[in-house]
């Protein structure tokens, strides 16, 4: 693993550790109800501050908490045009599953590609450092599965030019 | 309109029926493929010995030469030529055809090699009348030297919507295709493409293939054409076609391979873009031949894994609790109260009524 990338990941890491100290909190606006602070933002009391780690200008990832929830956007690296169609695709892939995944959001944030919103019920029912090694596997991977899908396509496109050109020779 | 297939697979099986059928059939199908091209088979009972085979198909349209809606001499003498006895093109041909044929099936041997390739010929016309016509415009138009080393471009159309041009130069002949698609992504992909095309081109392995250049701004060879003609978002494709690839056999080849262009690019880009649904036949080939991509799922499927016997669980947990909510309150020596005071009164279901007077 390059440095750089460890570097990131270990400080996401640690970020999550402390982040993720979710309660039980209900609704203070609507009686009976139960939702996560962190996509209302109607109660700025209940949130804290929103952490921003950057790898670079490509790549980053914004940590935003609240009492009973957790909301976590990440921006993939792109280095050109067809990895940016690759990586919108697979990405929309995986969210259109959302709820195989539970903690995964169907819409990814402005700005962002993907999404993550983990509630006091997830803790519950998951170990938290499961779900912080999810996250932080998840963004290993992620990198590995864009190059593999890119290198696909070369690979279509080099048989499908050798099939035309053969049939001159 | 050209495709991969030569062989229109939907008339080989017609032609194969009606030639293995112990008894007389009657035939009378419409076939239509690519949206342009017809066929139209027809075999009687009262008539087995012939059948016969309408073909209509766009025809090669192109700047300065005469259109024709007929096919010329030259391309029903070819015709004829293929299977002397067996296939006869009848003038004039029925109404809205451009051709017509009449089949003597009888004469096609009955073992199985010989009849199939016959029958492949056949069911090929289209493919051959296509490709003649493109030989005959390449063999009879001169080279239009309009400047010192600079040739008028002649602009060839099959579809209204993917014109190509060709430049016929002393050496060699070169023949340029206008990339244009409707969507960005294919642009993306396409590009991707053309600069794989040109790497596979310029190695070793195919120094013989004609030489193959791509670039997004129009070539010099089409210098004073219509803006229309020039505006594209997928660049220029040129192929270099020499001697050598027009001789002998390779003459058809090479037609049928410059006929196909877009339809190559399209092959590509089309299942790319479509990410997710399933991919037709004609991809049959390149998916065996392609190292087995999960398409970026080896790990989605481990991380669904995981979750998915979460969700069964809590499903089950979420059952078992509407359960114990729905089912009533148990308090002691209630149900003997329940039994004495709050008894339903029974009501029969009205069965029938008297009549009032």
């Amino acid at each position: 693993m390059a440095n750089s990338l460890r570097l990131y990941l270990t400080c996401i890491r640690n970020t999550l550790e402390a982040a993720l100290c979710l309660q039980n909190f209900p609704c203070q606006e609507v009686e009976r109800h139960n939702k996560p602070e962190v996509e209302l933002k109607t109660s700025p009391e209940l949130l804290l501050n929103p952490v921003l780690i950057c790898r670079n200008e490509a790549e980053k990832c914004l940590i935003e908490t609240s009492i009973n929830s957790l909301r976590i956007s990440l921006k993939v690296k792109q280095a050109d045009e067809l990895e940016n169609i690759l990586t919108k695709k697979f990405l929309r892939f995986l969210s259109m599953r959302a709820e195989a995944f539970q903690v995964l959001r169907r819409k990814p944030v402005q700005g962002y590609d993907i999404s993550f919103l983990i509630t006091n019920y997830h803790c519950e029912d998951m170990q938290k450092q499961k779900l912080i090694e999810f996250i932080v596997q998840f963004m290993e991977d992620i990198d590995k599965e864009i190059s593999e899908l890119k290198l696909s396509v070369n690979t279509r496109g080099r048989l499908v030019a050798t099939e035309f050109l053969k049939q001159f020779i | 309109m050209a495709c991969f297939e030569r062989v229109s697979p939907a008339l080989r099986e017609i032609l194969t029926r009606i030639h293995r059928a112990e008894r007389p059939l009657e035939v009378d199908h419409h076939v239509h493929e690519f949206g342009s091209v017809h066929y139209h088979v027809k075999h009687s009972v009262t008539d087995p010995v012939y059948t016969y085979l309408s073909v209509s198909t766009p025809l090669l349209s192109s700047q300065g030469l005469p259109i024709s809606s007929h096919l010329p001499q030259h391309t029903l003498e070819m015709v004829n030529g293929i299977f002397p006895g067996v296939m006869e093109a009848l003038v004039p041909p029925n109404e809205g055809y451009q051709l017509t044929l009449k089949l003597d099936i009888s004469r096609i041997p009955r073992d199985g090699k010989a009849s199939t390739k016959m029958i492949s010929d056949i069911a090929s016309v289209q493919s051959a009348l296509v490709s003649t016509q493109l030989k005959e415009i390449l063999r009879n138009v001169e080279s239009r030297e309009v400047g010192y080393g600079i040739y008028k471009p002649i602009k060839l159309m099959y579809h209204p919507r993917e014109p190509f041009f060709v430049v016929k130069q002393p050496a060699k002949t070169t023949a340029i295709f206008p990339m244009r698609f409707k969507e960005k992504e294919d642009v993306i992909i396409a590009t991707a493409f053309f600069q794989e095309l040109m790497d596979v081109g310029s190695s070793e392995a195919f120094r013989k293939a004609p030489h193959c250049i791509w670039s997004p701004i129009p070539p010099a060879e089409l210098r004073g054409e219509p803006i229309e003609d020039l505006s594209t978002n997928g660049g220029f494709l040129s192929f270099d076609i020499t001697l050598r690839h027009v001789q002998g056999k390779k003459l058809e080849k090479t037609v049928w391979s410059l006929l196909n262009v877009y339809t190559f690019v399209k092959w590509h880009v089309k299942p790319l873009h479509d990410v997710g649904n399933e991919e037709g036949d004609d991809h049959r080939e390149t998916r065996k031949k392609t190292k087995k991509v999960d398409g970026g799922c080896t790990n989605v499927r481990k991380w669904m894994r995981v979750s998915k016997k979460k969700i069964l669980g809590r499903n089950l947990e979420l059952g078992n609790k509407m359960k114990r909510i729905r089912s009533r309150i148990k308090i002691h020596c209630f149900s003997r109260l329940r039994r004495k005071w709050l008894r339903m009164p029974k009501f029969s279901p009205v069965t029938r009524y008297m009549k009032l007077e």
